[in-house]
């Protein structure tokens, strides 16, 4: 049963390239460039290097392989492209099951109480990226009528481990002095270790009562944005104090999300078809940096303290009051969670020393 | 036509060190008035549209043994590692002198090879080592040897992140290319290392390969009343990208790729001085000084020698025994390789 692995080398593709790996699985890293290849090349794996929007060269990197895993990310147009292209793919190429890395940011970064599978979802969110997963899901739905590929669509939130850009942030703003969290990190944190997320992969990848369904999923605990971060605080050797407690209006929209907005209008969606890549650089370019104020220098300003600030996004991740619960995937995959909050944050925490952070320990909490 | 004093060069290779180096710096070069590109090769049609492109007079081929025919008087080997040793053996054939590009071949035994080669036709050979003509680490190499802040102590480098190069395949195949980041980094940084301080007492060398290449590499290496020195390489996440000096009385870091600045923080002194590395000043007149080479220009500078060494018969400042003691060092380190702990994995092991 060889599975291939759309978009193997990011971090959750390349973790379960190497867990698949290590378990002896016939698997088929997929990748956009060659360059992309700078990790996964330590292991000896039957890569192929192809364009994920294009079902033609999809279909033929998966010829032979019996499911797929949908890992890849890329931006709001992309993501809906790429569903509907990993679909026909899986279906010229007689791949019978799709596992497709959804988001639980379907329902909202910060999802109404009693959420889960059966509420309803919807593409009016304030994030390009919630709504594009929404249409992708959607889209998906709409292609598996045919009745050619069985689809699973997981929802995992803030999937953390080596890696992960949730551990990594946490990191660096604090080595930067801007490490900051929207009243004192009480909200609730969503948490799911990248292990976690592949059991329920492996689980998908057999279980026949998956098809057609999508699943929640989440670490055993529950856990606060405090209690998150905390742990890669004090490996670096920082407290609570390190991070500067703010309202949830002074978070930032930053301009790229601006940019993302204006990539997926229709207007420039029909220009862009028309335009090299060089263009299309340039045009972001000049996306990114339009509306920046223009800040008049002020030889006399004494203030040169770093600003700190929240995106727009994770300020409302850190306004999330509902646990979402993940006993559909328990219920019907059998999913338990293999690694507890505390392991998987240990073993993020030693990642964080592997990749050259200033750790001054591996324990995830002070003794 | 050729001006009669520049110097006739053949590419050997059109791939991405080509489009983001030896493109712009053979194009000044012309400017200078030092050397033309009057022929080049590569198996790929497209990657010859690409020089094509930006020379108009010099010729496409797409065998070496013709393009080899061409009058010319110097041949830049930039193709892949596994093909430097018959490329410069074949340019020696025919009275070529050689800039091969890093690193110098995939094996020790191959630079032996090339150099023998070079000293039988009794043509120059030039490795492509630039760094070297950086005025950051020229610095360096005084500070260390004129002893100005004191006996060095340690040496940190961390260099690398997310791998962006516009690579091919092969770069990532153990058959084609024998090593990652080690040979691809780390190469530079031996070089500088050999070059500063000579050959290392002591070293151990620990990396995260499995059957393939390895993508973060770190080495411990110390020298017999010298520094210690560590370095970190990775194309894995990102690092710090720096290099940290401890002098007996100062502090000195310099940022990767960053030719001409210096950050330096003496002991007892509460700030840090960061600037520019400029030509030295007149004293009986202290006019602001200009600004010693960037990147680009040491890349520039690095093919000056080279035609400079041609003229003058003398040897470049990176010859081809640079290149080799930096290759047998690499090879010394996949020899005592041993895994790097990567403890997170618990019960997975990369295959």
């Amino acid at each position: 049963m060889s599975v291939a692995i759309v978009g193997a080398s990011g971090f959750v593709g390349l973790r379960i390239a190497e867990q698949f790996l290590a378990e002896s699985r016939d698997i088929r890293p997929l990748v956009r460039s060659a360059s992309s290849l700078a990790v996964l090349a330590r292991t000896k794996a039957d890569w192929r290097i192809c364009d994920f929007l294009s079902e033609s060269t999809l279909s033929s990197a998966m010829e032979g392989c019996t499911a797929c895993v949908h890992a890849a990310i890329g931006d709001a147009n992309q993501i809906v492209e790429m569903a509907t292209a990993a679909y026909r793919a899986c279906a010229a190429a007689n791949v019978p099951r799709l596992i497709w890395l959804s988001s639980a940011s379907v329902h909202g970064l910060s999802p109404d109480p009693d959420t889960d599978e059966t509420s309803l979802i919807h593409d009016r969110h304030p994030f390009p990226y919630n709504n594009a997963k929404v249409r992708a899901e959607w889209q998906l739905e709409r292609l598996e009528r045919d009745g050619k590929v069985e689809v699973i669509r997981l929802r995992p939130s803030i999937v953390y481990g080596p890696r992960s850009r949730w551990v990594a942030d946490v990191a660096e703003d604090l080595l930067n002095g801007r490490a900051a969290w929207i009243n004192d990190g009480r909200a609730t944190c969503n948490a799911i270790y990248v292990d976690n997320l592949i059991e329920a992969i492996r689980l998908s990848l057999s279980v026949s009562e998956a098809a057609g369904q999508c699943f929640l999923l989440g670490d055993s605990e529950s856990v606060t944005w405090r209690e998150f971060c905390l742990p890669i605080a004090f490996s670096l050797g920082f407290t609570e104090k390190d991070f500067q407690s703010i309202s949830p209006e002074r978070s930032v929209f930053p301009r790229e999300k601006t940019f993302s907005s204006f990539s997926v209008s229709k207007p420039y969606r029909s220009i862009a078809a028309l335009l090299p890549d060089r263009a299309k650089r340039i045009v972001k370019g000049l996306a990114q940096s339009w509306r920046v104020p223009a800040i008049p220098l002020n030889p006399w300003r004494t203030d040169n303290t770093v600003k700190v600030g929240i995106s727009a996004e994770l300020a409302s991740l850190q306004q999330c009051e509902w646990r979402l619960s993940f006993s559909k995937a328990n219920r019907i995959l059998g999913y338990s969670p293999q690694v507890s909050f505390r392991d998987g944050m240990r073993r993020s925490v030693q990642w964080l020393k592997f990749a050259g952070y200033p750790s001054t320990s591996t324990q995830s909490a002070p003794s | 036509m050729s001006r009669q004093d520049d110097t006739r060069v053949i590419l050997l290779g059109c791939g991405a060190v080509v489009r983001q180096f030896y493109v712009p710096a053979l194009q000044e070069l012309e400017k200078l008035r030092s050397a033309k590109l009057v022929a080049f090769f590569d198996p790929l049609e497209e990657a010859r549209e690409f020089v094509a492109s930006r020379f108009g007079t010099a010729e496409p081929f797409s065998s070496v043994e013709d393009v080899l025919k061409v009058k010319a008087d110097l041949v830049i080997i930039a193709s892949p590692p596994g093909f430097h040793r018959a490329q410069a053996e074949a340019a020696f054939d025919q009275s070529l002198h050689v800039l091969c590009e890093k690193p110098m071949a995939g094996s020790s035994g191959d630079c032996e090879t090339m150099i023998n080669a070079a000293l039988k036709s009794s043509r120059v050979l030039a490795v492509g080592h630039y760094k070297r003509f950086f005025p950051s680490h020229q610095l360096i190499a005084n500070l260390i040897h004129q002893q100005t802040f004191g006996v060095l102590e340690a040496i940190e480098i961390q260099e690398g992140g997310k791998f962006l190069w516009p690579a091919t395949e092969s770069f990532f195949r153990k058959e084609q290319t024998p090593g990652g980041v080690l040979l691809d980094l780390g190469v530079h940084v031996f070089d500088l290392l050999l070059w500063w301080l000579g050959e290392p007492e002591h070293f151990t060398y620990q990396d995260d390969a499995g059957e393939g290449v390895e993508a973060n590499a770190c080495l411990i290496a110390s020298y017999s009343r010298g520094p210690s020195v560590s370095v970190r390489l990775s194309r894995d996440w990102r690092t710090l990208n720096t290099y940290a000096f401890r002098f007996e009385n100062a502090l000195v870091h310099l940022r990767v790729n960053q030719a001409n600045r210096v950050e330096v923080s003496l002991n007892g002194i509460p700030m840090t001085i960061a600037g520019e590395l400029r030509e030295r000043m007149r004293t009986e007149y202290p006019i602001e000084s200009r600004a010693l080479s960037t990147n680009p220009q040491a890349f520039v500078a690095q093919c000056l020698d080279v035609i400079d060494s041609i003229r003058n018969c003398r040897p470049p400042l990176v010859s081809g025994h640079d290149g080799w003691k930096a290759v047998k060092w690499i090879e010394a380190c996949y020899e005592r390789r041993t895994p790097l702990p990567m403890l997170w994995m618990e019960r997975t092991q990369v295959r």
